[in-house]
């Protein structure tokens, strides 16, 4: 007799009331140079992560000169005024110091990870990094040619010429229809002199922002900031966003990119989404989710993975920025179910702009959201994280003591209305990579 | 250097406790955020598989999500999703692990899920669920392997370095025509062997008193029988073969040469793994790193190279992979590698270097284990691998103690050039073209 017939069958747990996340409270001030700083200690594994955020992405680079911003941020690490890259690095790595400077479309952000004991000379050596990089001409030339080698090692992968093809798509000649990191012409031509020249412009205290989490002492850190920034002064200079498309040029059509022997297909569908400030972002949120926020229980997933078996994953997500910069969804199915998991897409979509949500499902995306607050809060990664997204954004700083009554208020409708706005088939671009013969442009 | 200020020395306290049925239960308690990971692991990994049914093990694992005779299909994440918890399984070669981490409310749920799927999962199991992740995975494995570039390098890698059967010498994902082969029957007796009690290490960590644990464990478990004793699987006589001298080409879709180089060294755990780890920061992790300067900084030969250890339990994988720059030979990245690794054993290495590696060992240590998730899984590793929980804070301290002369000898001993496997991947011959076309 298999275990399974005598075992006794267990009812499933009632659960008691859920425990309310623990929104961390910063400390906010700014140093007299004006860089505003919010502080979230708390003790528990010997860690701080200082999360710098300057307005110093790609819309803000000159636009004869695309990856002016990413070398920028890679070069803040080799050589400044007083240190040559060698004795940087040899102390950075002697501390076991992470820094690691990310570009993107509205910010470059620099997170340091540093154990606890080494606060003091961290603070220290960011600081040194991030207000005086002299982009010394061999080090420049170096990275100049590893980013090229790098892009054009990243076109060997379907998936990336899929991405790049969809901001492509969504954007045209806006900085957010190119990925941060640039093109080859950009990274190739930029003279010394421009990278100097976004830096002296762009990396200032007043505009830039500094969130740390993790175990330190308030004081310690506050001291060692002002005496690391104190020699930076100024302000960013605005930067000019220009205006997004009223919509894809190629909004309802397929664009197609064969792929030789493709097994697969890269599949993306892109939209241009709303501002990570729009006041519609949580009600996207909780229609995105329903579709594709999750990548076996979305509609999508469940459709088109735990139905069909066409692929290993789908999702879906608004990207957040200061403009409206996207919502996509990205696949890779099997060659030969590529019409098909197109199709199927597209009735998902259309389905929640056609059919109510009913409210067990509603409920259940809800529930996931909200109830799924107290994870966003356990590591001094996530406290940063979050943390910058509220600053760097300027939105309310009691966003996510809002959050679990803002997704309650979602409605139906809401979903229904995001779904129209944003998930129309006729507002979108398909996109596909790999096996494109038996799919067509309708 | 003063003291090894690689200090702050990690404690994860934890209680250990064994059912009657022989599932050992740990709990670590934390309460600084109101959550609970609970991980589950079981002592069998693709190196329980045969030859000919590869990728059982992993197929196995995508199989237990699918559903259980009182919680059906679409259950096991909708029903953790909505009190705000995540989930997800993974198989490698020694052990295969579930894991859910929830909002301390519902620490009772994931139990209640696996203790369905550990005694009422058979029933359920049929062909169409086969067949539905039979795609799934072989899906994944087109996009980890066939269709990315340089994919199918570190499968070759390992047959290279483990030939002659070695059960770490075939992928995790298992072969194509493996996966295609694989019957309901296999499912169901593999699951029978291994998935059981006795093979099985529970972890709770995080907002939750061990007492709490220890009851909740033997209320949701206690009662399963402890099922048949598992065969002991054939193991290879030297689980850490010295390779023959080993090298290949391999032709990929890719723009760069990249060479990539493993050795079968001691396991996880042991004091020489250690010093092995550290010499893997050492080399690569850290643009002041020996390897980082002599490839790409100084020596301007490649775009990136990288190492890295596996903490594998029948013997540890030591692993080098650098990416050419253009113009640059796979020739002169295998000899600038391996002047590095001479200079290493021969000239050996600076307290300084080694001080400075320890403490980047040490911050991606703290990263990973400030989440109650990773630490469970660390946890339960240390239980499945070293026989018990401890272990884990064991093999931390070592770090702390291991000087420059054991980095040298661990060099020496273990990454010579008569050991290792070398394969370099190279761009088609008239590739170009094509991918010019396709762009």
């Amino acid at each position: 007799m298999p275990p399974e017939a005598t075992l006794p069958v267990l009812p499933r747990p009632t659960l008691g009331p859920p425990p309310a996340p623990r929104v961390p409270r910063p400390e906010r001030y700014a140093l007299a140079n004006g860089l505003r700083v919010v502080a979230a200690p708390r003790a528990g594994v010997p860690q701080v992560v200082l999360r710098l955020v300057l307005p110093a992405g790609s819309v803000a680079e000159p636009r004869d000169f695309p990856g002016t911003a990413s070398l920028v941020g890679h070069l803040l690490t080799e050589g400044t005024e007083s240190t040559s890259a060698d004795e940087l690095h040899a102390r950075l790595d002697l501390l076991g110091a992470g820094v690691q400077p990310s570009v993107g479309h509205d910010f470059t952000e620099v997170e340091t990870v540093l154990l606890s004991e080494t606060l003091a000379e961290g603070v220290a050596l960011l600081a040194e990094i991030v207000t005086r990089p002299v982009f010394p001409p061999d080090q420049t030339e170096r990275i100049r040619a590893e980013s090229l080698d790098a892009l054009v090692a990243r076109l060997d992968e379907p998936a990336n010429v899929a991405d790049d093809r969809a901001l492509l798509e969504a954007f045209g000649a806006h900085p957010y229809g190119l990925p941060p990191f640039g093109t080859t012409e950009g990274i190739r031509t930029v003279p010394r002199e421009v990278l100097a020249a976004f830096h002296a412009a762009h990396y200032r205290p007043a505009g830039a922002l500094l969130v740390a989490a993790g175990d330190f002492d308030p004081a310690e850190l506050r001291e060692a900031l002002e005496r690391g920034f104190a020699g930076w002064s100024g302000a960013a200079e605005p930067v000019v966003h220009p205006p997004i498309p009223a919509h894809p040029a190629n909004a309802g059509r397929l664009v197609a990119v064969p792929w030789p022997d493709a097994e697969q297909s890269e599949i993306r569908v892109i939209g241009l989404g709303i501002s990570r400030r729009d006041p519609d972002w949580i009600r996207a949120g909780v229609a995105n989710f329903l579709l594709g926020g999750s990548t076996i229980t979305g509609r999508l997933g469940a459709n088109l993975r735990e139905d069909k078996g066409w692929t290993y994953g789908v999702r879906s997500a608004f990207s957040a920025g200061v403009q409206p910069s996207g919502w996509l969804v990205e696949t890779a199915v099997d060659g030969e179910a590529t019409a098909d998991a197109v199709a199927e897409t597209m009735r998902e979509m259309r389905r929640l702009m056609e059919e109510p949500v009913g409210a067990a499902e509603l409920r259940r995306v809800k529930d996931a959201l909200m109830l799924s607050l107290p994870r966003l809060f356990e590591t001094p990664t996530g406290v940063a994280g979050r943390l910058s997204t509220l600053e760097a954004y300027d939105l309310p700083r009691d966003w996510w003591d809002r959050y679990p009554a803002a997704v309650e208020a979602v409605t139906a409708d809401d979903v229904r209305r995001i779904a129209r706005e944003h998930f129309d088939p006729e507002r979108v671009v398909r996109i596909v990579v790999g096996a494109v013969g038996g799919v067509d442009g309708r | 250097m003063t003291d090894t200020a690689a200090s702050s020395t990690l404690r994860f306290p934890v209680r250990t406790h064994a059912l009657g049925n022989g599932m050992r239960i740990i709990c670590h308690e934390d309460r600084s955020a109101p959550i609970v990971a609970v991980h589950l692991m079981y002592r069998v990994g693709s190196r329980d598989e045969r030859p000919g049914r590869t990728g059982l093990a992993h197929l196995l694992e995508h199989l237990m999500f699918e559903g259980s005779l009182h919680a059906p299909k679409g259950q096991f994440d909708d029903l953790l999703e909505r009190v705000g918890g995540t989930n997800n399984g993974s198989t490698w070669l020694d052990r295969t692990n579930y894991f859910e981490t929830v909002p301390s409310n519902a620490v009772e749920l994931p139990l209640w899920l696996e203790r369905e799927r550990m005694a009422f999962f058979l029933p359920v199991l049929d062909a169409e669920m086969l067949e539905v992740q039979r795609g799934v995975v072989i899906n994944e494995r087109r996009q980890a392997y066939e269709s990315r570039p340089y994919g199918l390098a570190d499968q070759r890698l390992h047959e290279m370095l483990f030939a002659g059967g070695h059960p770490y010498g075939w992928p995790t994902i298992g072969y194509m025509p493996d996966l295609e082969a694989i019957t309901l029957d296999d499912a169901r007796g593999f699951y029978r062997t291994y998935y059981t009690p006795g093979n099985a290490v529970l972890v709770l960590a995080g907002d939750l008193s061990p007492d709490d644990g220890f009851a909740l464990a033997e209320h949701y478990f206690g009662d399963l029988p402890p099922g048949p004793s598992i065969p002991p699987l054939p193991l290879p006589a030297d689980l850490a073969p010295p390779a023959d001298v080993s090298h290949e080409t391999m032709e990929d879709d890719v723009s760069f040469p990249r060479v990539y180089s493993a050795w079968a060294v001691p396991g996880y755990g042991t004091r020489e793994w250690v010093a092995l780890d550290v010499l893997a920061y050492l080399l690569a992790d850290g643009d002041s790193s020996r390897l980082q300067r002599a490839l790409v900084r100084e020596g301007r030969l490649a775009q990136d190279v990288d190492s890295y250890l596996y903490p594998t339990a029948l013997c540890g994988v030591f692993g080098i992979v650098a990416t050419a720059r253009s113009g640059i030979a796979p020739q002169a990245l295998e000899s600038a590698v391996r002047r590095v690794l001479d200079e290493v054993a021969g000239g050996g290495v600076s307290d300084e270097e080694v001080l400075g590696a320890v403490r980047r060992v040490r911050r991606d240590q703290v990263s990973e284990l400030a989440m109650v998730e990773e630490r469970a899984d660390a946890l339960a590793y240390a239980a499945t691998t070293l026989g018990e929980p401890e272990a884990l804070e064991r093999v931390m301290d070592l770090y702390a103690a291991v000087t420059p002369e054991e980095v040298r000898r661990a060099a020496e001993a273990w990454l010579g050039a008569h050991r290792g496997a070398t394969l370099a991947v190279v761009p088609r011959a008239g590739a170009e073209a094509e991918v010019a076309d396709a762009a």
